[in-house]
């Protein structure tokens, strides 16, 4: 069963084809790598999951559920999260000027309760609902390892840590796929190690699809189950690691002709 | 004591107190005229900079909606009703405008959004000007005093009291407000409109909530006005004020409701005292050269504004610190 099926997709920028005819498809509960040489698209490819970018053809179509299809380019860019599907940014997006617990709060912004009066006045309903958000938040905060640092503000955190909590953002809203964009970039090799533990275990603990855009090799080669490798916004191949490693036309696509080094 | 450090009891607690002071003190009815504006203005400057400092958004055109209000509470109860529904609807319908500049803005950001509201502020103050069945124009409109279930508050000492109340009750909101789910948006679609959205926020709806609100406050700090002065004409409700209130807001301090008030109190109150100085008393349009030089420097040295004066000075003598022992190794 796949939870997210990509059919057909191009977009060009100006006279640029920056994803021509892409597809592919996310099985449920997999770790899916997409992945390419530095302007190969999949920045782009990202932005039109999440709506961000409109395509200018294509079909993008999530189920997060049995029974349940949304076609996501009916979507706008911020009802894409109450579907069931939530984003990070190669350049960690966080809202700097407040507490990483309350950027996690954010994560929950669609599935918070309460009218702007009964905000402004603090009426019961919405003191629960603090409550309950804030209880739920601590979970996550506690589950990343970040306990005792939820009242620091997010800007000040070392790069790692903003991460980190940007990838608990996506995980208070209960996401049924994420998708990280770069979720290694600036990360040194110990981290990058943590990091693959901690994208097992999100996929194991909370049954949530992930779909990555990686340049670290490590990474993908060693938690993805598949991989879509992208070139001038064309798949040129698609399979399990292994595969992906003996492909030639990859091997000439990354590294050029000489051996390859993953 | 942990009942002291709830923000929405220091606001009542602090409002009881300054509200007895004119009954303790005696004050000269003038001086408590100014105490009255400085509370007026803090309730558009509480509004502005839940747009400008939470929400991140510009508009140099908020005295209109402020005008709005005044002619508004000062038409309806020249009418014959009520004071409180009075100012209820002149707090309305300027929010109901303000969703119009949220929609502008969405289209607008940065200097075009200031140019575009300034123009807005313009044409309002024209509107002013030109409708004088609704504003009797130039001439000014005169305004009653306002009254609840028969209580006139004609003293200058009793309106202080209802002012301060209402002051009270919006500061209340607004930290309500901007302490749950509402708040937690706008910061977000200030800091970063990217993950905003990501995260589920709609950036038209937010931007409408934030003009709106900050047009409801100030247009009941307009009906406020006109019940205050008892008269007001279009030439009021201009640019000048409208770069007040923005100044007011930068020097009290940004995303602070302490700064708003505080701002209020330095661009209304530090004018007058410096007018009774001899020599200076002398120089025409010194309010406006204060204004213009206190936010030069604020913006320089206290960037965070007045309110957070003891963080940044803190932080200043860090940094000096820090740099002798880097020089010292």
């Amino acid at each position: 069963m796949s939870i997210l099926k990509v059919k057909d997709l191009s977009i060009s920028f100006g006279g640029l084809k920056a994803v021509d005819k892409l597809s592919f498809e996310v099985k449920e509960n997999s770790i899916y790598g997409l992945i390419g040489p530095n302007g190969a698209g999949k920045t782009t490819v990202f932005n039109c999951i999440s709506r961000f970018y409109t395509p200018d053809e294509g079909k993008i179509n999530f189920h997060p559920r049995d029974n349940k299809e949304y076609n996501l380019l009916d979507l706008k860019v911020y009802e894409v999260i109450s579907k069931g599907l939530v984003r990070t940014f190669q350049n960690v997006e966080l809202v700097k000027h407040l507490s990483i617990l309350d950027n996690l709060l954010i994560g929950m912004h669609t599935t918070t309760k309460g009218g702007i009066i009964s905000q402004g006045l603090k009426l019961l309903n919405v003191r629960k609902e603090e409550k309950r958000i804030r209880k739920k938040a601590m979970e996550v905060i506690e589950f990343l390892g970040l306990k005792g640092l939820e009242n620091q503000l997010a800007g000040s955190q070392p790069y790692g840590i903003q991460k980190l909590v940007e990838l608990g953002r996506t995980l208070v809203s209960e996401p049924k796929l994420i998708i990280l964009d770069e979720p290694a970039a600036g990360m040194n090799s110990n981290e990058t190690e943590t990091l693959s533990k901690l994208i097992k275990r999100i996929r194991d603990e909370f049954n949530i699809t992930i779909l990555l855009v990686e340049h670290d090799m490590g990474l993908v080669m060693n938690i993805c189950e598949e991989i879509c490798v992208i070139n001038f916004g064309k798949k040129i191949a698609q399979g399990t690691p292994s595969e992906i490693q003996n492909n030639p036309a990859v091997q000439e696509a990354y590294l050029g002709k000489g051996e390859v080094s993953c | 004591m942990n009942i002291l450090k709830n923000k929405p009891i220091q606001y009542i607690l602090l409002g009881l107190i300054i509200a007895i002071t004119p009954f303790i003190f005696n004050f000269q009815r003038g001086t408590l005229t100014m105490f009255n504006t400085v509370i007026i203005y803090s309730i558009v400057a509480i509004g502005f900079n839940i747009l400008l400092g939470y929400a991140g958004q510009i508009s140099l055109g908020h005295a209109a909606f402020m005008g709005l209000g005044a002619y508004i509470s000062g038409y309806l109860t020249n009418m014959g009703i009520p004071f409180i529904l009075s100012i209820l609807i002149a707090g309305v319908i300027p929010m109901i405008i303000g969703l119009i500049l949220g929609l502008v803005a969405l289209r607008l950001e940065g200097h075009y959004l200031a140019i575009a509201t300034l123009g807005f502020g313009v044409t309002i103050q024209q509107i002013f000007k030109e409708w004088t069945s609704f504003t009797n124009g130039y001439s000014g409109m005169r305004g009653q005093p306002a009254s609840i279930f028969g209580f006139s508050f004609r003293s200058r000492e009793s309106f202080f009291v209802l002012a301060i109340v209402i002051l009270v009750l919006l500061s209340i909101f607004a930290y309500n407000l901007l302490k749950s789910k509402t708040g937690r948006a706008l910061i977000a679609m200030r800091d970063s409109e990217h993950a905003a959205q990501a995260m589920g926020i709609s950036l038209l709806k937010y931007k409408l909530i934030a003009f709106s609100i900050s047009a409801f406050y100030a247009g009941i700090a307009g009906s406020l006005y006109i019940h205050l002065i008892r008269f007001i004409e279009p030439n009021q409700w201009g640019v000048e004020l409208s770069l007040n209130l923005l100044a007011m807001v930068v020097i009290g301090g940004l995303a602070s409701i302490e700064g708003s008030i505080i701002g209020a109190f330095f661009l209304t109150v530090i004018p007058d005292i410096l007018k009774e100085i001899p020599m200076l008393g002398e120089i025409r349009n010194l309010s406006t050269i204060l204004t213009g030089v206190s936010l030069i420097l604020v913006i320089m040295f206290l960037p965070l504004g007045i309110a957070r004066i003891n963080i940044q000075i803190k932080e200043k003598l860090n940094n000096k610190n820090t740099k002798k022992t880097a020089l010292n190794q």
